[in-house]
């Protein structure tokens, strides 16, 4: 058995590394609702599933298998707060539990890499889905002392969801589980064209050729801007990172005037249970310089759990 | 499209790099044979809707053992969102097809430099994104420890053997394809 309300804290790289904000916030959400987090020493990138996976995925078993070893070190279920940790790390996982054949293999080939042998015995796990499932926005509620009200405009990315037969969530097609969280923070989702689109960064395309990545992007952020969302709110910080650079990259070469504010589910989060702007990061944001969150305080932070 | 797969399997012989197994592979990987060229992956493609990306068309130059699509470009511009793998009718998964060429691709040496540097710098740093000084400052300012203690720190602090164990066994490629020519000459 793993150890309860325990977690092994996955960072990956683009949120210790860009967004270190993200990382700050997670801490203090999750800390607040009563987890653990532990360290993950030695742990690389998940490796990303658009490069790694492509060039080569025996390679690709291997160094994630080696970062879900270290967490099964830690006797814990990795939290990941990025789409392609997860999908990285949850697939592995789940393949290597069910398949004997390349569990072999790829504990062969471990053994070049330290002391690590694949065992099978933890889960990954996805923030926006332990906060929209375990916790619930039944059971946020009592830990806020404010509500945000605003206009966000939700994106899901792809590898939280899809495969659905790999990750067991929900419905790619209609998913509503940030939507129904995020309502209890005040905050309310516009629905815009081609909403569950991808960002345009995945899959090794960004790396390969900006042009295409920036072309898919440009047709998202038109259907945002139709809807003049107050924030746009994410769950992934490579598509975080697509927001943020890619509205600049826009403005600069396409004679777009785009200014939106990228926020991610756990800074949002943060700031509801009561952390300071200045840790959420907001001074920090390539978009949107001007804006802070505002909202109302509904209680104070001793009243809230 | 008159030929049977035998005929088109003979082809395979036009490159003597190539492993004639990796079609089968495909077929035992995937439902590959199950395509019956609806064209629903394509009209799914977030990437293909901009971009030459023509899912359906790469199915079918797979299934008539057509090496040229381990050379075609375009098989670089997936994104890997996972539209046409959920909604295919005949459950193909051509998300995991696309996967399969892109290794095969890259074990004929055909990978973008951008591509090679990405692995170069998941070998250095243990990272494909390394960090900067702009945000180890920020990270002091939010109150995290300058660096995350992932396996760079360490190689930092002078103990590089996971990154040197990464950098021996991970992630070989081919070498640049420019310079074989050379050397060739």
């Amino acid at each position: 058995m793993v150890k309860e309300q325990t977690f092994a804290f996955f960072l990956g790289c683009i949120m210790p590394n860009r967004y270190p904000a993200i990382e700050k916030a997670t801490k203090f959400v999750m800390e607040k609702l009563g987890y653990d987090l532990l360290e993950m020493e030695r742990a690389t990138c998940c490796p990303a599933p658009g490069v790694f996976r492509s060039f080569n995925k025996m390679d690709w078993m291997v160094a994630g298998a080696r970062n879900l070893c270290i967490a099964e070190q830690l006797d814990a279920d990795i939290l990941t707060v990025c789409n392609g940790c997860f999908g990285t790390l949850q697939e592995i996982n789940k393949h290597l539990k069910e398949n004997e054949e390349h569990r072999e293999l790829v504990n062969e080939k471990l053994k070049l890499l330290g002391d690590y042998e694949f065992k099978g015995t933890i889960n990954v796990r996805h923030v926006a889905e332990v906060l929209g499932y375990e916790i619930g926005p039944w059971g946020i509620e009592d830990h806020i002392v404010r509500k945000i009200n605003l206009k966000a405009a939700i994106h899901y990315g792809c590898h939280f969801l899809k495969p659905t037969r790999i990750r067991e969530i929900e419905s790619s097609e209609g998913p509503t589980i940030i939507e129904d969280f995020v309502e209890v923070l005040g905050v309310e989702s516009v629905r815009f064209k081609d909403q569950l689109t991808c960002c345009g960064a995945g899959g090794g395309v960004k790396a390969y050729s900006g042009d295409a990545s920036m072309t898919i992007f440009g047709e998202k952020m038109k259907n945002i801007d139709e809807v003049k969302p107050d924030i746009i709110l994410d769950i992934c910080p490579f598509c975080h990172l697509q927001y943020e650079t890619g509205q600049d990259y826009l403005n600069k070469n396409k004679g777009c005037n785009y200014d939106y504010p990228v926020i991610h589910l756990s800074q949002l989060v943060a700031y509801a249970m009561g952390m300071d702007q200045e840790f959420v990061g907001l001074q920090y944001q390539m978009m949107g310089r001007d804006f802070i969150f505002g909202g109302e305080v509904i209680k104070r932070e001793e009243e809230a759990i | 499209m008159s030929e049977t797969k035998e005929e088109a399997h003979r082809e395979y012989k036009i490159d003597e790099d190539f492993d004639k197994e990796f079609f089968k592979n495909i077929e035992r990987k995937s439902n590959i044979w199950q395509c019956i060229q609806c064209g629903t992956c394509t009209a799914s493609c977030e990437s293909g809707r901009w971009t030459a990306l023509k899912t359906r068309i790469i199915i079918r130059k797979v299934c008539l053992g057509d090496l040229s699509v381990l050379k075609d470009p375009d098989i670089w511009l997936c994104t890997t969102c996972y539209n046409c793998y959920e909604r295919c009718p005949r459950d193909v998964r051509p998300t995991d097809v696309i996967m399969e060429l892109r290794n095969y691709a890259t074990k004929l040496g055909n990978i973008s430099p951008n591509h090679r540097a990405v692995v170069g710098y998941l070998k250095n740093f243990g990272h494909a994104v390394p960090i900067n000084d702009e945000v180890r400052q920020r990270r002091v300012e939010l109150g995290l420890e300058e660096l995350p203690p992932t396996a760079f720190k360490f190689k930092q602090e002078g103990d590089d053997k996971d990154l040197k164990k990464f950098e021996e066994y991970m992630f070989d490629l081919p070498p640049v394809k420019e310079e074989k020519k050379k050397e060739e000459k």
